[in-house]
């Protein structure tokens, strides 16, 4: 090595110029490499052991990055934009991070050429710009107006989305799970308002939807076996009320010089409690929730009235089942009676049911039913982990699709057109940028290939023939993986909406874009890691 | 070349730290991986496999502490070895998810699971893609849920003849250690299942079911109480032993002045005060003795404690006590009792009293424990069961054993179609599959007939744990079954000299066996999913 003039403080890491955008775009290659193999119908999953010991087993490629510990700075922007999807669309997370690795590789050579990074800068954001304006141009509207058309383009596109993960054998009962809690929720459709309740026992097909709320059976006290299970068109009442005997000020003391005045205390604490319960008994309510603690006096006093009571429900869950039935999470029961309606919400059923060895708490029937609940059984608890996973995925998608309506074919199909449109677009384009857009669409062909691969197929034969029908102008031709050949993926129904590929390819170039204009990286030593922390601490002593 | 991919080198050699940690990372990739995972997961169904069946061996684990446990469960073995690796991990959640849903047959899940992993090896050194191997292995598992469908026989449900019950309880009784008193064993399981069981709804509330153990006489002792047994003794030894036609006030509230929860003080100066504040506390007394002689009851049962002075008076008034009794026991008898649990004296007035018809002591040997068993109860659908065994590790195991057993009589209930046992019906399953299995045009075939060959593992571990020649007697019963058409005939594991199932009544639920193999083959797929293992090194220091 070269003998070096110190500058920085010791152990600062610089390296600048062409070798540090070279060294960056192996670092993005690397991470690449890690999440290569989850993409597609015939993607493996990674078990990942984190150093609590908790393994998680997944194909989703945001949620592996995340769990990689990247330090890399470079690499780190792959994470980034694989966050960035997931937040944005919630699927594409691999194949993002597969084409912003792919992007640079194939310009890598440019690089070492020794063209200068801003012109291929330049013109990945031309052809990028291109590629979205070719998808928009190309894909397929379809008709919103018709609610049974549009509810089997959703099916379809969630049931593309669950092919890869581990459920896909039951994608078609999981797709139409999907839709049908997405179509249930407002026009907003607000993702927390489907809730995932997961229960370890019983096979995938038991899983349910449930139109309303549920929820596990909360602790209780004694007193609340007693209590009555079902109700129909029962009054719900939603407080944040502690239903406990309690000193009410916890610094507070009192002082009595009198023995009488004991009794009165005591009494004057039953009271306030005793009011509570009564209040809420003459206004009628016979399902009582609390997101506080109810205490077994409570349980006893409901049980006694024919009430029942849950307390300590959590924050979403009460949320939720307020948005179904309606009413309002009150504070205090102070002007409750009979006539105050809007406070109280209600619904067909209200029933407790057992689901494996737990007990769940249903409201169903709600007037207002905009949430959904989804109740998933399986084997292990990582399986489910991973089921809920997908299955956030697929329901992302189809929020996408119902906003968005417009749709691409899957299977490496969306990518090879834009491989063949912008090849074609290249050699319209004199001087240096020709090259670099070629290259840009080449890069495109990493999904199909990688789909290939992970299938164990022979790529390149796959490709010709890709690249071969695509000359046609059969544009949604793509790779079929259960039949090993190409096939016609918008017929075949493997369908993604438009936004899910534009929002992956301007992340992606972006994100090449980006680590292509870094020539200099000055890491300093202390926030780097632990063992500089460490051997600071050292030469201190 | 395991960490292939993480490292990258920049343009001087140096190596360039991508991940955090990464040279301390362990990480296994591809076809290593789903080696290691195979390896795995054939150890942990290898240490169960000779405790399936009657014949079965069981297990000692000793924990950490030194407590023995002696079992043949396969949940409870599992959760017992502290399994480390992380695809032993996830057969230990199968087996206890087994366990949580159907409560029986948690080994034979294990079993299945482990020689499906066995199979898939031989597959994956064939070249067959791991995907395919688990799309097989579903395509499979349907044929098997569909055939046993097929073959499951509705089993007549009747309140009066509960020879078929008792029966069925007697198949899962037989693998443990209970099956001297298998009869006696089973006979109490379904008599406490009925009488808690909703037939209506088709629901078993095992709340109301428990389970107690005493070490001590013998296990033909055990017996099932139509009541309540608490672990308690009334309060003062000269209290009676026995209490008939009693009426029960529950009490939540201490014997004792009642205390306002709110910190206080009573500041006392004068004698007279002290005075005052002793007679005050003596009212106190009276007035709930009173309150609870006025209410009509002649026996209290008491969450809380009282001191001797309450304790005389409640002597002195004749009025038999209990203290201390846990929540769930409170609830238990006040279900039993039909009383109401009433928080405070005030409240407490005869028709909250609970009524039994008996109540007494019981007493053990030269121990001089006593428990209390609350029995002729007004509402009788709570019962316990009472467990006696020569030591604790007896005791432990049957409770185990009863509590499989109550699992499967409810499964009944639940859903009254049945299968044969004795690997009758996974021998059945596998002619089926097997046969299937030239039908499928696909690689897929190979799995399928491997998932056949797995199916046997169940017969195969039953000869071979009852000391027959596995493979000969596995081939007879198959041959017969094909011969006569009768998917009945089983190992003869008890040699009863017959082997027809259905005249030894070894009888398995329908979705136990369901569930065993939609639950192993669920898992098998995610293990071959996965293809890379990240795990945190070990610290340096």
């Amino acid at each position: 090595m070269k003998p070096m003039i110190v500058i920085l403080k010791d152990g600062t890491d610089s390296s600048q110029g062409k070798p540090q955008v070279l060294s960056n775009i192996s670092a993005c290659q690397a991470v690449a490499e890690a999440i290569r193999t989850t993409l597609g119908p015939r993607g493996m999953d990674k078990l990942i052991v984190d150093k609590r010991g908790k393994a998680t087993i997944s194909n989703d490629g945001a949620t592996i990055l995340k769990l990689l510990e990247v330090v890399h700075p470079a690499a780190r922007t792959l994470v980034d934009i694989a966050k960035s999807q997931d937040a944005e669309v919630g699927d594409g997370t691999t194949s993002v991070v597969l084409l912003a690795a792919e992007i640079l590789k194939s310009t890598r050579t440019f690089i070492e050429d020794g063209m200068h990074p801003t012109i291929v800068i330049r013109a990945v954001r031309k052809a990028t710009a291109l590629a979205t304006e070719k998808i928009r141009e190309i894909s397929i509207n379809v008709k919103k107006d018709d609610a049974k058309e549009q509810k089997l383009l959703l099916e379809k596109c969630a049931r593309t989305t669950l092919n890869s993960k581990l459920i896909a054998r039951q994608r078609e009962f999981f797709a139409k799970m999907v839709v049908d809690a997405v179509l249930m929720l407002d026009d907003l459709l607000p993702l927390n308002m489907i809730g995932i309740k997961k229960v370890t026992g019983g096979s995938l097909e038991e899983s349910r939807l449930v139109a309303g709320v549920a929820f596990k059976k909360t602790f209780s006290y004694a007193g609340f076996e007693m209590q009555q299970k079902k109700y129909s068109n029962p009054k719900i009442a939603l407080l944040n009320i502690e239903l406990e005997l309690k000193a009410e000020r916890d610094n507070a003391e009192l002082r009595l010089d009198n023995v009488a005045e004991y009794q009165k205390i005591v009494d004057a604490e039953w009271t306030i409690l005793y009011d509570k319960l009564e209040k809420l008994h003459r206004a009628g309510v016979n399902v009582v929730l609390s997101k506080l603690p109810i205490g077994d006096v409570a349980t006893q006093y409901f049980a006694d009235r024919e009430m029942f009571c849950a307390g300590r429900v959590q924050d979403d869950d009460l949320k939720r089942t307020q948005k179904a039935c309606g009413g309002a999470i009150v504070t205090t029961v102070e002007n409750l009676d009979e006539k105050s309606h809007q406070i109280f919400g209600t619904c067909d059923l209200f029933e407790e049911i057992q689901i494996g060895s737990e007990r769940y708490n249903f409201f169903t029937g709600c007037p207002r039913a905009k949430t959904a609940t989804m109740i998933l059984r399986g084997g292990a608890e990582q399986f489910i982990d991973e089921v809920e996973r997908s299955l956030h995925d697929a329901i992302m998608i189809v929020r996408r699709a119902v906003k968005n309506d417009a749709i691409v074919a899957g299977g490496g199909a969306i990518e090879m057109a834009l491989s063949r449109t912008l090849r074609e677009y290249s050699r319209t384009v004199a001087g240096k940028e020709q090259m670099i857009i070629a290259a840009y669409a080449k890069a495109f062909e990493i999904i199909p290939r990688q789909l290939c691969e992970n299938a164990g197929f022979d790529a390149t034969n796959i490709l010709n023939k890709l690249r071969q029908k695509h000359a046609e102008d059969n544009i949604w031709f793509g790779v079929d993986v259960t039949h090993e050949d190409v096939s016609d993926n918008y017929t075949s129904a493997v369908w993604e909406p438009a936004i899910v590929k534009i929002n992956a390819i301007t992340a992606a170039s972006e994100a090449a874009c980006l680590i292509l204009s870094i020539d200099e990286t000055v890491k300093v030593p202390k926030s780097s890691s632990e063992i500089s922390n460490a051997a600071k601490a050292m030469n201190m002593d | 070349m395991p960490s292939v991919g993480t490292l990258a080198f920049d343009e001087f050699g140096r190596p360039v730290l991508i991940l955090k940690g990464q040279d301390s990372k362990k990480r296994l990739f591809g076809i290593e991986a789903h080696k290691s995972h195979i390896l795995a997961g054939k150890a942990v169904a290898d240490t169960l496999k000779t405790s399936l069946g009657p014949r079965g061996m069981d297990k000692c684990m000793v924990s950490p502490d030194g407590d023995i446990t002696i079992t043949n469960d396969g949940a409870t073995i599992l959760s017992m070895m502290h399994v480390e690796n992380e695809i032993g991990k996830l057969l230990v959640q199968l087996s206890k998810s087994q366990d949580d849903e159907i409560g029986d047959g948690t080994t034979g899940v294990v079993v299945l699971a482990g020689a499906l992993l066995e199979q898939a090896e031989a597959l994956l050194d064939k070249g067959i893609h791991p995907i395919r191997i688990a799309d097989g292995y579903e395509l499979a598992a349907k044929i098997a849920l569909d055939h046993l469908e097929k073959i499951s026989e509705t089993y007549p449900l009747d309140l009066k003849k509960l020879d078929p019950l008792i029966n069925t309880a007697m198949t899962t009784l037989g693998s443990k250690i209970v099956n001297r008193c298998q009869r006696q064993m089973a006979e109490i399981a379904v008599n406490a299942i009925l009488n808690v069981a909703d037939m209506e709804r088709r629901d078993v509330n095992f709340e109301l079911i428990k389970v107690q153990g005493k070490v001590g006489g013998r296990l033909e002792d055990t017996l099932l109480v139509k009541g309540v047994v608490v672990d308690k003794t009334f309060s003062h030894p000269q209290m009676p032993k026995q209490v008939q036609n009693a009426k029960i006030a529950i009490l939540t509230c201490p014997f004792e002045p009642p205390k306002p929860k709110t910190k206080h003080k009573l500041d006392i100066t004068t004698v007279e005060d002290y005075n005052k504040l002793r007679e005050y506390e003596k009212e106190k007394f009276t007035e709930m003795i009173k309150s609870i002689k006025d209410s009509g009851a002649n026996l209290v049962i008491c969450q809380w404690g009282f001191d001797d002075e309450a304790n005389h008076l409640l002597l002195s008034h004749e009025l038999p006590a209990v203290r201390w009794v846990g929540g769930p026991e409170i609830e238990l008898i006040a279900i039993a009792t039909g009383g109401r649990i009433v928080p405070r004296f005030q409240e407490l007035t005869a028709e909250k009293l609970g009524f039994a018809g008996r109540i007494r002591e019981l007493d053990f040997g030269t121990t001089g424990d006593h428990m209390l068993c609350i029995e002729e109860c007004k509402k009788s659908n709570t019962c316990t069961i009472f467990v006696r065994g020569g030591n604790k590790m007896v005791v432990e195991e049957a409770k185990r054993a009863l509590h499989d057993a109550l699992c499967v009589v409810r499964n009944l209930v639940r859903d009254n179609r049945i299968v044969y046992g004795g690997g009758a019906c996974e021998i059945a399953c596998a002619i089926e599959v097997a046969k299937e299995a030239n039908k499928i045009p696909t690689i897929e075939q190979y799995a399928i007939r491997a998932f056949a060959d797995a199916l046997e593992s169940v017969p195969l571990a039953l000869a071979e744990n009852s000391g027959f020649s596995p493979i000969k007697t596995v081939s007879d019963i198959k041959s017969q079954q094909i011969a006569q058409k009768n998917p009945r005939l089983g190992v003869d594991c008890l040699n009863k000299g017959i082997n027809d199932m259905k005249s030894q009544s070894v009888i398995e639920t329908l979705i136990g066996k369901r569930q065993q193999i939609s639950l192993a083959t669920q898992l098998v797929r995610m293990i071959l999913k996965i293809d890379d293992i990240r795990l945190p090194g070990e610290s340096e220091d």
